[in-house]
């Protein structure tokens, strides 16, 4: 089984070790020079008045992103952010980047600007942590100006902290809640895949 | 037994079979997954009063030899009680990160000290299951 969760429902979410401490929590996803996968999180400390920490937290190391907290076996696993933020592209860094960018088609047609990034995640634990969609809020080109739709993402794409840009294809496969969309993101990426 | 049951219930000496205690807490060792010692109070010997020293944990009381197996809190049992150990009330979450809520109340054996049972408002959890209780919430292994 997978679920699929918004990024801005991990950030701020505490970081607890198998020792029932919690060390940190989640200040920003980082994701892959491509795009496509989760490859690690920034930190804060916890507290109200503690600031972002220089240690990271690579995604190998997250024994479970569970729905209340991050599970990890104990603080040592935490790297520094250098190394984890080494990995992702300078133009697709952070979540930040990402968020507020415009979603064009390939033939050139805006669908609207990023609010969230859509994440696919094992409920086991473990594997991979892909980006799946975007959250956007929606042109009129969608025909639901202003509403909040998601779009479905191929395993790769071009991105720009400006642009985005998808498929054609993918407004067919647009899913108004998220309770559809994981099954919107596999016909989409099976159409993809498949022989046109 | 329930914790909520034992707590309050009076240490007697078999040897002079006066009250020289009464139980107030239980330091739990997620390790073993069993009771390590009882705190006591209103004794003049000490707070804590090993698992080992006990003579029998009767319905009506906790039984021990002379008043003196009441002692001072020594540092394995201190690096397993206090605040940020206490079970009761203490926020549960899994090994998947999910929160199942708090602990109510929890069942030991007052034979072996082991902890069978935590209690939640969500639930009965197998105390087998708990693997560390921490400042922020007791960690236990998800569902098989």
């Amino acid at each position: 089984m997978s679920r699929l969760l918004r990024t801005s429902e991990v950030t701020r979410r505490p970081v607890v070790t198998l020792a029932g401490q919690d060390v940190a929590q989640i200040k920003d996803v980082v994701f892959s020079a491509g795009g496509g996968a989760v490859i690690g999180f920034t930190l804060a400390g916890r507290g109200l008045f503690s600031g972002p920490l220089n240690q990271a937290l690579p995604w190998a190391s997250v024994m479970a992103l569970g729905p209340d907290a991050v599970m990890i076996r104990h603080e040592e696993v935490f790297a520094p952010s250098a190394t984890v933020l080494d990995g992702s592209a300078s133009s697709v860094g952070s979540g930040g980047d990402v968020l507020g960018s415009q979603v064009l088609t390939e033939s050139g047609t805006e669908l609207g600007t990023v609010v969230d990034v859509i994440l696919e995640t094992a409920e086991a634990g473990g594997g991979h942590c892909d980006v799946v969609g975007y959250e956007v809020a929606a042109s009129e080109k969608l025909g639901t100006n202003g509403t909040r739709v998601f779009i479905p993402l191929p395993d790769t794409l071009a991105a720009s902290s400006e642009h985005l840009i998808v498929p054609d294809s993918a407004t067919r496969f647009v899913a108004h809640d998220l309770a559809g969309f994981g099954a919107a993101v596999k016909a989409f990426r099976h159409e993809l895949e498949g022989p046109t | 037994m329930r914790f909520s049951e034992a707590a309050g219930r009076k240490v007697v000496s078999t040897s002079t079979a006066g009250t020289v205690g009464q139980i107030d807490g239980f330091v739990v060792d997620p390790q073993t997954h069993s009771l390590v010692a009882l705190t006591v109070k209103k004794s003049r010997h000490g707070d804590t009063l090993l698992w080992s020293s006990v003579t029998a944990f009767g319905v009506d009381a906790v039984t021990v030899q002379a008043a003196d197996a009441i002692t001072k809190c020594n540092d394995a049992v201190a690096a397993l009680s206090g605040k940020d150990r206490r079970m009761i009330g203490k926020r549960v979450l899994n090994t998947g990160g999910e929160d199942l809520g708090a602990v109510t109340d929890a069942d030991f054996d007052p034979a072996t000290g082991r902890l069978t049972t935590l209690r939640l408002e969500s639930g009965d959890i197998d105390g087998e299951r708990l693997v560390a209780i921490g400042s922020y919430a007791a960690v236990v292994h998800r569902d098989a």
